[in-house]
Parts: C-alpha cells; structure tokens; sequence
C-alpha cells in the first residue's frame, strides 16, 4: 500500500479499478483515501505508453507517481472532489509528452 | 427612446397597506417558527456529524436494494438518494453513526459488489466524514454567525441613520429576521440539504436584505429632509416609489441569474441557489413591507423626530 504525507493527514494511494489500455495510452483510476477512513476521492490519469516501461504495472505506476502527488494533492483532490460533487463524473488528469506530470 | 420599466411618476401606495402585509408577514413568521421547531431544517453533514458516499453503479439499480446491500456493515439509518441524471445511475447514501470509519469506502464498495457480482460493480468515487461533535459545533457557529450578522447589521443602520431616527435600526433587524425565518422556512418545506454552502448562502441574504433596506431606508432620510411638513407615510410612499425602478431591475436581474442556476446548477449548488433565491424576494419585500412600516409604527404616523427638530 503506497501512502503520501500531505497537509490533511495520510493518504493511501490504490487502484479503484483495473488498468485501462489503449494504442496510445493507459487508464489509471486511483483511489486517494484517508487513513482513517474519513475521507475517499476518486480520479482518473491517462497516461501516455511513451512514458510508461512496458509492459505497465499498477503498483509501478502508483510508485512514481507517489512524489508528485504528494506536491499536487491540494489541486488535484480539490479538482477531484469539484469533477464527482458538480459534475458527476471523475476528473481526469492526462500526461504525454507535452506534459510529462511525474514521468 | 429608452426602455422604461417604471412610469417615473409612479406612486402606488404601499405603506397603505401597511396593516395588510405586516399581519401577512406575522402569520408566514410564525408558521416558519412552527416548521422549524417541529419538522426542523433538513441538516446536510457539515451539521449533524456522518458520512456521505457517493456511488456510481454500471447498471441501473434501486435505493432500496443500495439500502439492503449495505445492511451487514450496521451502518445504521442509512438514507439513499438519486444523484444527478438517471442514466449516470449515480447514489448518495448518508449515514450518520459509523462504528469503525476505517476503509469505510473499500468496504462500502466490497459489499456492494458482493451483493450485485460483476453483472454490475459498484464504484465509490467519493466518501466524506464529518465527526458528531465537529457537527455540533458547526451548527452552534452558523446559528451564532446568523444571529450576530443580524444584530450588528441592526446596530450599524440605527447608528448610520441615528440624526434621524432610531427606528431604522429597529426596522432593518426586524426585516432581517422576518427573511432569515421565511427563508429557513421554505428550506424546511423543500426538504433541501441545510450544509455549509446553504449557510453561505443564507448570510448573503442578510447582507442583500441589509442592502436593499439601506436604499429605501436612505431615500426616506433624504425625501423626510427635502420635506420637512411632509406626513411621513406620504414621505415613505414617494421614498418606495423613487427607488422602485432600481429595486425592480436589481432583483430581477439577480433572480434571472439565481432561476438559471436552480434549474440547471445540479443538485449540490440547488440548496444555496434555492436559499438565494428565496432570500432575495423576501429580501425585497421586507424592505418595503416590513422595514419602513416599522418606522412608521415607530415614529406614530409623525414627522421623522430629527427632520422636525431641524424644521423647527
């Protein structure tokens, strides 16, 4: 279980759902919950294979993406929690190329 | 030519009907006092302590199965709601009493695809807790946010118009408690979340109302100096009157924009929107109905005190 530090307390990261592939590009749903349980947000990665060692594992994934969500956590919970309350649906954050995120 | 919404020699007599519209306003305060004493507002998490969870399922599927499929955790009274368009099959289920909050999302979503199998999984996108006492505490706050914005809204306005009379000070708290009960009573009867947001919402309305009131309050202070031999009743009317046009275009255009976002604002941002929108009729007609009527009542129907003492 990977967990990060952040100004709310410890957060455990974990997949919510399996990884989605595509020709270009994968899925990652992650789970971002408390460790007391008090609180669990859920949000989407697309990240592109350039990027990624093939083929790509989730616990990897999560692993590298550990630091850079620990420096992000305030936007992208808040991004998170503003996509599922208002709109209904995840919010999605994609890294390619252009913007490489924790990659 | 330019648009004219009011005739600018308009002068309907609303201090008139003064006896009318305060009995009026008397019963709607009393019934709302009623409402909230024996239904009581409908407390969104913030305030009562709890969790919230929201659940998108990939098929349909119904409360009352949600309700069941849950009931080996002993979550206790567990409250299930549709959430958004019934084709995203999105739940809020609420629960106020959780024993063991650890993984309370993993575990919610365990069994529910325990219950439902693959056919149909169930995913937690989102869990937040508030703890019983922090609850309390927020409620304790907001009331107590309400009530003091309330009186020094009411302090500042007697002091502002205190060369004049002190009745204004009077009138703008009064208007101020007859929109927060109306307000608080149409949140009761519509069942909306009563949360943090609708909380925001409500002290907005009490900084419109003390607003609004400020205006036709102002325009009485400046007709009653203008008109030194003038009865006061016929000074408010023609105040009401003169600031009808700008009462008018402010609310309604502030309405048009609070409809849009009640119709098509989703469920999250309704309570404040409904709150806004409540809060700015009520807001509007307590200005001319209750505010300056209290005035009057308190002056007795005479010259403001400050505007004869300088005529004499």
């Amino acid at each position: 279980m990977v967990e990060i530090a952040t100004g709310r307390g410890v957060y455990r990261l974990a997949a919510a759902a399996p990884l989605e592939g595509a020709e270009s590009s994968v899925v990652l749903t992650l789970a971002m919950e408390r460790a007391d349980g008090i609180e669990r947000v859920v949000t989407r990665f697309r990240i592109a294979c350039e990027l990624l060692d093939q083929p790509a594992e989730v616990d990897a994934i999560i692993e590298r993406m550990k630091g850079w969500l620990s420096r992000q956590f305030e936007t992208t919970r808040e991004a998170a929690l503003k996509a599922i309350r208002s709109e209904r649906r995840l919010h999605e954050i994609t890294f390619d190329l252009d913007s490489r995120g924790p990659f | 030519m330019s648009l004219q919404l009011i005739p600018p020699d308009i002068n309907l007599d609303f201090v008139g009907k003064r006896f009318f519209f305060v009995a009026l306003s008397t019963i709607v305060n009393l019934v709302a006092i009623f409402l909230l004493l024996h239904i009581g507002l409908n407390y969104g998490v913030d305030f009562v302590g709890g969790s919230v969870v929201q659940i998108k399922f990939d098929k349909p599927t119904s409360g009352e199965e949600i309700r069941q499929a849950l009931g080996a955790l002993e979550l206790g009274e567990v409250a299930v709601q549709d959430f958004g368009a019934k084709s995203q099959n999105q739940f809020l289920v609420r629960f106020e009493k959780v024993r063991n909050i650890g993984s309370l999302g993993m575990r919610i979503e365990g069994a529910l695809n325990e219950n439902y199998g693959s056919s149909n999984r169930a995913h937690v996108l989102r869990v937040e807790t508030v703890g019983a006492k922090v609850g309390h505490d927020l409620r304790v706050d907001g009331f107590l946010a309400v009530a003091v914005a309330t009186l020094f809204m009411g302090v500042y306005i007697a002091w502002q118009f205190a060369r004049v009379s002190w009745s204004f000070g009077a009138g703008a708290v009064i208007a101020l408690i007859h929109d927060v009960l109306v307000v608080s009573g149409a949140l009761v009867l519509s069942r909306l979340e009563f949360d943090l947001t609708t909380l925001a919402a409500l002290l907005t309305v009490i900084g419109y109302s003390v607003h609004d009131t400020i205006i036709v309050s102002d325009r009485i202070r400046e007709d009653a100096t203008k008109r030194r031999r003038e009865p006061l009743e016929s000074i408010m009317n023609r105040a009401i009157n003169e600031t009808l046009s700008r009462t008018i275009l402010t609310s309604g255009t502030a309405l048009t924009v609070l409809a849009s976002l009640l119709v098509l604002g989703g469920p999250i941002l309704r309570p404040a929107a409904f709150t806004l929108f409540i809060g700015i009729i009520t807001g509007t007609y307590s200005s001319i109905y209750i505010a300056a009527p209290v005035v009057l009542f308190w002056e007795r129907g005479h010259r403001i005190k400050g505007a004869a003492a300088r005529a004499a």
